[in-house]
């Protein structure tokens, strides 16, 4: 009779663990689908507040497909570099500058909540550590997939390079054109923002620097 | 390109078509305003749905931008709470009202009627030859995801005795774009309110732009662009015409 007791009282633990963690997810997704109901509300009043009838045909699913799209152009949030970048750093003897240029970028204007995009070159110098090329865009993806500000943006794409390859240096460099002039405020539609971060070596030695430079503008 | 035909087309009951309401003005405060002067018959509706705000009523005012404010930053605001951002930050501190009053201003084609734009500048002269203002820039809203299209519009015309200022072809591209929009419909707009305004002997309009919708989330094609065209009148029925006017926009 104990024995039995006791054995349930184990599968009784062993099942309150394991719905534990599927009642995490599940309070997880909950709260996403509680959040999508909520912004799907405020894009209705924000359609209803700018004077459009939200019942018409064009706009009858536009809060639903506004609020994912937001998701969507936010979805950095959820990501981190070291997720990304861990699996892909291979031992290698190089030590000599790797540009990954031209990275096209999409962000938000945290102030306005409007878009802005443009490119990212990203340069590093490699300490016996390369990363797949292709991860140095991602670092990108995740970073402007957020509400941002240009020069935040340009410096945690840097400081995630530096924390993760341990590089001799780093250059970043973003030319933007922002919605939020463009669009709206001043206007001037050819306005070209441009932001740089330089680490290590590319902040120390200005030839190095110069090559950068020369070498994105081809 | 299969050009639709131009009629006056048949209202669907109830009908609203990208701010324009059919007869009363919905204020955001709830209240309703007066029905327009000369409240419309069936006949007249019939027109007034194709012929958009040319001759009705604005659907939104000065002061109905002030009134909705407060509602739309908070709307704002439980978006970014919902993208699980922090409001209290600094950077996002005065956000909602910074986008609240943006997208008033995106929209703010609502405000605005053609007939106050055009009233002036509509002159007679002995000219009918190709007009054209190529390359103006517009700025819309797609009204599916509410996130910027932008791109170049094209518009030539033939004048019958009458012709626009020239600027007022662009002021024409402003009203109509700064809406949530359709390219189809916004093409159709600018095309119709020029042959209301001046009765010319033929229009057409091209616009070319980018869809952010496209470009930055979904399908994501970075270089896409869409073309939409509206030709009426000899533009329509005369391929020369038309081809000139391609050629002269294209070079």
């Amino acid at each position: 009779m104990e024995n039995h007791q006791v054995s349930e009282l184990n599968s009784n633990v062993v099942d309150k663990i394991l719905n534990k963690d599927h009642c995490k997810e599940e309070k997880d997704s909950n709260d996403t689908a509680v959040k999508l109901a909520n912004m799907q509300k405020a894009y209705a009043t924000i359609l209803t507040g700018l004077g459009e009838n939200v019942d018409r045909e064009g706009l009858m699913r536009t809060p639903l497909r506004a609020a994912k799209a937001m998701q969507f152009l936010t979805k950095g949030y959820e990501e981190t570099a070291q997720a990304i970048l861990n699996d892909a750093v291979f031992d290698e003897n190089h030590e000599e500058m790797v540009i990954v240029k031209d990275i096209d970028l999409f962000s938000l204007c945290e102030h306005h909540l409007v878009p802005f995009f443009g490119k990212a070159h990203v340069a590093y110098l490699p300490n016996k550590k390369v990363v797949g090329l292709s991860k140095l865009a991602r670092i990108v993806e995740i970073f402007s997939r957020r509400l941002q500000v240009q020069e935040r943006l340009t410096k945690q794409i840097a400081e995630a390079i530096s924390e993760v390859l341990e590089p001799a240096g780093v250059a970043v460099v973003i030319e933007a054109s922002h919605m939020c002039m463009v669009m709206r405020g001043v206007q001037k539609m050819n306005a070209s923002t441009v932001t740089s971060v330089v680490l290590g070596q590319f902040r120390d030695d200005h030839k190095c620097r110069e090559e950068f430079l020369h070498l994105i503008r081809n | 390109m299969e050009h639709t035909q131009y009629t006056k087309e048949e209202p669907d009951s109830g009908d609203v078509t990208n701010g324009h309401f059919d007869g009363m003005v919905k204020r955001p405060g709830g209240g309703r305003a007066a029905q327009a002067p000369g409240a419309e018959s069936g006949a007249q509706r019939a027109q007034s749905s194709v012929m958009e705000n040319w001759r009705g009523e604005r659907t939104r005012s000065v002061e109905d931008n002030e009134m909705s404010l407060p509602s739309l930053a908070a709307a704002y605001t439980t978006i970014l709470r919902g993208l699980g951002e922090d409001p209290q930050r600094q950077g996002l501190l005065k956000t909602p009202w910074r986008a609240a009053t943006a997208m008033q201003f995106f929209t703010k084609g609502y405000q605005e009627k053609i007939i106050d734009v055009l009233n002036d500048a509509i002159f007679d002269e002995d000219h009918d030859e190709m007009v054209i203002v190529k390359d103006i820039d517009m700025f819309s809203m797609c009204e599916h995801h509410l996130v910027p299209i932008f791109g170049k519009v094209h518009i030539g015309y033939l004048p019958n005795k009458r012709v626009l200022g020239l600027s007022k072809l662009a002021r024409i591209v402003e009203i109509y774009s700064r809406r949530l929009q359709v390219q189809e419909r916004l093409t159709k707009q600018i095309a119709v309110a020029i042959t209301e305004a001046l009765q010319p002997t033929g229009v057409g309009v091209v616009i070319e732009a980018t869809h952010m919708c496209m470009v930055m989330r979904g399908v994501q094609k970075m270089n896409s662009k869409t073309i939409t065209s509206t030709m009426l009148g000899v533009f329509r029925e005369d391929p020369k015409t038309r081809d000139e006017f391609l050629t002269l926009i294209r070079s």
